[in-house]
């Protein structure tokens, strides 16, 4: 093979040619350091490779010296970037090292463009060093530090070739090694910066629509060239559709036709074209990557299981809450009386289920339009920038409105009428089925009074919870208001077990009334996150003045005069405190206090999550939020418990808290691209950058110390500017 | 003038062809070609209907392929898809023009001396075949299948080097794209990121 015909030397070689080289290229500048490091250099027809080090204050133990592989590339030859575009392969070091001296991944200097045809490349040209961070043991005694590199490259114009050199080099421990300093300088220069900000990726159609804010000012309104780290991802070629939104760069970048990539998470390199160095951008990716590649990589199992048996949980409480509705006093008495008429002869076993079954239709209908109706409100109101989010204080406080109202209303202190007059609910279909049907329609309508308190209850969930999962939650609950009535009318004899009406409805009835108002307790405390005690102060003072309301307007026995008295009172005294209370429940200004100070624990942000990884620390995050009760339950036990804490101490993991209580886009994202819509959620990332763990929500400590003890030990104890970095042994 | 409208003819034909790449997508119906081959005869993707076929994209002068021939895994690897029926097509993109009959006869030789004996040998002049399947490099591989979709594309295996001795520790993306393929189950690997020399369009 013509191309083969390059000449690789081998370490016995190279120090001769080594000797013949340098001396002829540079005497001046390799002449002082000849007694102190034994440089080795690889000649090939295409390159000189050089093992270089740069250890200023010589090789103490416990100190970071850096190590190289420096290749001057013949002129219109190339060697390869880490992802080498179309074509190529990255150039790999594999070092030999002593006992414990541990070397990081290559630190890879801002690519060029190296476009052939229609194909692209990443790589260098010209004069380039590989650098990598050594890091020398506590009790690193030797003379010389000893280092020995296996180097493959492949080098390129027209043709490739393979070329490999083995180097050795030994760097004295007492006295500096400094004689490559302008040549690391310079190459440090090269290195792309880690963007502060939060950068943003989604897959949106064939292409990746990114978004990165905190660029320096120097790459303001350029033209900017994008390098994904990860190869078989995107059309290295094809050109990048971008523009600038004052400091934020939108990019769309095609991807590639045969996408072999479908990462969570990923690095990218942007530069302006002309500068030596980029900036290192972190993107979390969110989205649906097109079908026809291979499954997503990076993220363990996210729990999908733990999510379907929350919603059969939340299925099964509206269930028991929809039969619990019968209870009320104004669906009691009628249900009885309808099932006591069951018992009376006559009637066919089949006309008795047919009659159920519509009724059990009737109501669940009933449910289902009303949860349409308020998903269409909802999703209305999102487009008109509404919050029907816990993360929105006046989502919030209306909450606690409506449940202090609820609880109100069952504890007695006013009445509500009927949402349709009695004409309408005596109306009766021809069709005996029909009107079985309109029935069960007409019962939920009938006895809203009643059932309206406990509606609420639904109403806030389904506001909350994802438009499918909330019309499931009002199905369930229409099937629990249907379910003792189509009980009895499929077994008859049912009926007699059924308990007669009493006074105990009216007692049960007050009896909920005192859950509503710890849910309102509950609500003031996520409030008083959001905005703070002023705001929580204020809200009370509105649910005091909606309770005097409520009063005036709906207990009996008021005449109309003295209604209309108190009434007037009333509405005035709760528009001026809402008025009064409306800034103090708007401002989300003041701080949260989940982050508190001294605390091991820091905000959440990705940069930190990179920085760390970067310096080789293992990160775990809590996804939280005032008003996730899970949340809180872990935090006081498992995040609290002391063998957990020690583990991660001990494992140096770098805690950061992501606090949800209030909107924030960044985590929203975070949360999708670990595969959550929601909190509490618990991340472990690898220093190693890695597959991420995502732990149970229901938090024990077993499953956090034994996800601690499958990642990788954290492999710096102080932070330096090491990547992560492998343990070399002989 | 006359420069300028070369310019202009060289940027949309360069346009075009990048606009050309994005075709090929696996899950999808293969682009469709017809070619001279090696023996001058026609040759079509059509013509294959039926059977599965393996497009290799080759080049003698490429140290990738060279690992592959070498060693004597890619003509192992071609003999016995062809015993299964499979119809195995080799691919050597050049630049438009460039000395075909040369390539095409160096080529034969080539194959000759590695015990290769594809279905057909085709020199892909300008790279018109290329583009439609979007090959990066040598070698890149695809599958097609009987109804005449794609259903792999990307490297022969997943040791990206040259060095001969990752060939027995490999595992061979096209082997066990035929192999599951002809037993009617799903390709686990059905896109991976070729590696090797560039495809010589230019």
């Amino acid at each position: 093979m013509k191309h083969l015909k390059s000449l690789v030397v081998g370490r016995g070689a190279a120090i001769v040619h080594m000797m013949k080289t340098f001396l002829a290229i540079s005497p001046l500048l390799a002449l002082p350091a000849m007694g102190l490091a034994q440089p080795s250099v690889v000649l090939t027809e295409h390159v000189r490779a050089e093992l270089v080090a740069y250890a200023p204050q010589g090789v103490a133990a416990g100190q970071t010296v850096r190590l190289g592989l420096q290749i001057q590339h013949k002129r219109h030859w190339h060697t390869y970037w880490r992802n080498p575009g179309d074509s190529g392969l990255p150039t790999t070091l594999s070092w030999q090292l002593p006992n414990g001296v541990q070397v990081g991944e290559i630190e890879w200097p801002t690519p060029k463009q190296l476009p052939i045809g229609p194909l692209m490349n990443y790589g260098y040209e010209g004069q380039l060093l590989l650098p990598v961070f050594v890091r020398i043991p506590a009790n690193f005694d030797a003379a010389m530090l000893d280092v020995k590199l296996r180097a493959d490259w492949l080098v390129c114009k027209e043709e490739c070739i393979p070329e490999s050199g083995e180097f050795s080099l030994k760097v004295p421990t007492k006295g500096a090694t400094a004689s490559h300093s302008n040549l690391f300088t310079a190459t440090q220069a090269r290195l792309p910066q880690i963007v502060e900000g939060n950068p943003t990726a989604r897959v949106d159609g064939n292409a990746l629509a990114v978004e990165i804010d905190g660029l320096p000012p120097s790459l303001h309104q350029k033209e900017l060239l994008f390098f994904s780290e990860l190869a078989g991802l995107v059309d290295h070629a094809a050109p990048l559709g971008q523009r600038w939104e004052g400091t934020r760069w939108i990019a769309r970048i095609p991807l590639s036709a045969q996408r072999s990539e479908s990462p969570s998470s990923m690095h990218a390199v942007v530069v302006a074209p002309g500068q030596i160095s980029g900036m290192r951008v972190p993107l979390a990716v969110t989205g649906a990557w097109p079908t026809t590649a291979s499954s997503p990589v990076g993220v363990a199992a996210a729990q999908p299981a733990a999510e379907t048996s929350s919603l059969l949980v939340t299925l099964g409480f509206a269930f028991i809450g929809g039969i619990l509705l019968n209870l009320m006093p104004c669906v009691f008495p009628v249900l009885s009386l309808k099932v006591l008429g069951f018992a009376r002869p006559g009637q066919s076993r089949q006309t008795l289920a047919a009659s159920g079954l519509a009724y059990t239709a009737g109501v669940i209908a009933s449910f289902v339009a009303l949860a349409g109706l308020l998903l269409a409100l909802r999703a209305g109101g999102e487009q008109l920038g509404w919050g029907f989010q816990l993360q929105s204080p006046v989502f919030v406080s209306l909450l606690a409105v409506v449940f202090t109202l609820i609880g109100l209303n069952l504890a007695g202190l006013f009445e509500m009428a009927s949402l349709l007059p009695s004409s309408v609910a005596t109306l009766r279909a021809r069709h005996p089925i029909a009107d079985h049907a309109l029935t069960g329609v007409l019962a939920v309508a009938v006895a809203s009074p009643c059932t309206g308190p406990f509606m609420g209850v639904a109403l806030g969930a389904a506001v909350t919870l994802p438009a499918t999962h909330a019309l499931q939650v009002f199905a369930a609950l229409g099937l629990g208001m249907a379910f003792p009535y189509l009980a009895v009318s499929m077994v008859p004899r049912l009926a007699s077990a059924l308990p007669r009406p009493g006074v105990w409805m009216l007692r049960f009835k007050v009896l909920m009334a005192f859950p509503m108002f710890a849910t309102v307790v509950w609500l003031l405390w996520v409030l008083g996150q959001q905005v703070g005690v002023d705001g929580a102060a204020s809200l009370l003072a509105v649910l005091v003045a909606v309770a005097f309301a409520a009063w005036a307007l709906g207990s009996p026995g008021f005449g109309p005069i003295a209604r209309a008295g108190y009434g007037a009172v009333a509405l005035i005294t709760l528009g001026t405190t809402a008025i009064w209370a409306w800034p103090t429940l708007q401002s989300t200004t003041s701080a949260t206090s989940t982050v508190a100070t001294g605390s091991p624990w820091q905000p959440w942000s990705r940069t930190a999550v990179a920085k760390a990884q970067h310096e080789g620390r293992p990160v775990f995050v809590d996804f939280t939020a005032a008003w996730c009760v899970t949340c809180q339950i872990n935090k006081r036990t498992t995040l609290s418990d002391r063998d957990v804490l020690a583990d991660l101490e001990r494992r140096q993991v770098l805690l950061l808290r992501a606090d949800w209580t209030k909107r924030d886009p960044n985590i929203t994202q975070e949360l999708a691209r670990l595969g959550r819509s929601g909190v509490p959620t618990y991340a472990l990332h690898p220093a190693s950058g890695g597959r991420s763990i995502v732990l149970a929500e229901i938090l024990r400590p077993s499953d956090v110390r034994r996800a601690l003890a499958d990642i990788p030990l954290a492999r710096t104890s102080e932070r330096s500017p090491t990547a992560s970095m492998r343990t070399q042994t002989q | 003038m006359k420069k300028w409208m070369t310019g202009a003819v060289c940027t949309t034909l360069l346009l075009s062809a990048t606009a050309a790449m994005a075709q090929a997508t696996v899950g999808k119906p293969a682009p469709t070609f017809t070619a001279t081959d090696a023996t001058g005869k026609q040759v079509s993707l059509s013509d294959f209907k039926g059977k599965f076929v393996v497009l290799e994209w080759t080049n003698p002068d490429c140290p990738f392929v060279g690992k592959h021939y070498n060693s004597g895994s890619m003509p192992a690897t071609q003999k016995d898809a062809m015993a299964k029926g499979v119809a195995w097509l080799s691919i050597q993109t050049t630049a438009l023009n460039w000395r075909v009959d040369n390539t095409v006869a160096q080529l034969q030789a080539w194959q000759k001396t590695k015990n290769a004996s594809p279905t057909a040998t085709i020199v892909d002049g300008g790279g018109k075949i290329a583009s439609k399947f979007g090959a990066k490099a040598t070698p890149h591989m695809y599958v097609v299948d009987p109804q005449g979709t794609l259903i792999y594309a990307g490297a022969i295996d997943d040791k990206p080097s040259t060095n001969l001795s990752d060939i027995k520790t490999a595992t061979n993306y096209v082997s066990q794209a035929l192999g599951e393929a002809l037993a009617n189950k799903p390709v686990s690997h059905p896109v991976t990121q070729a590696y090797g020399c560039s495809v010589k369009y230019l």
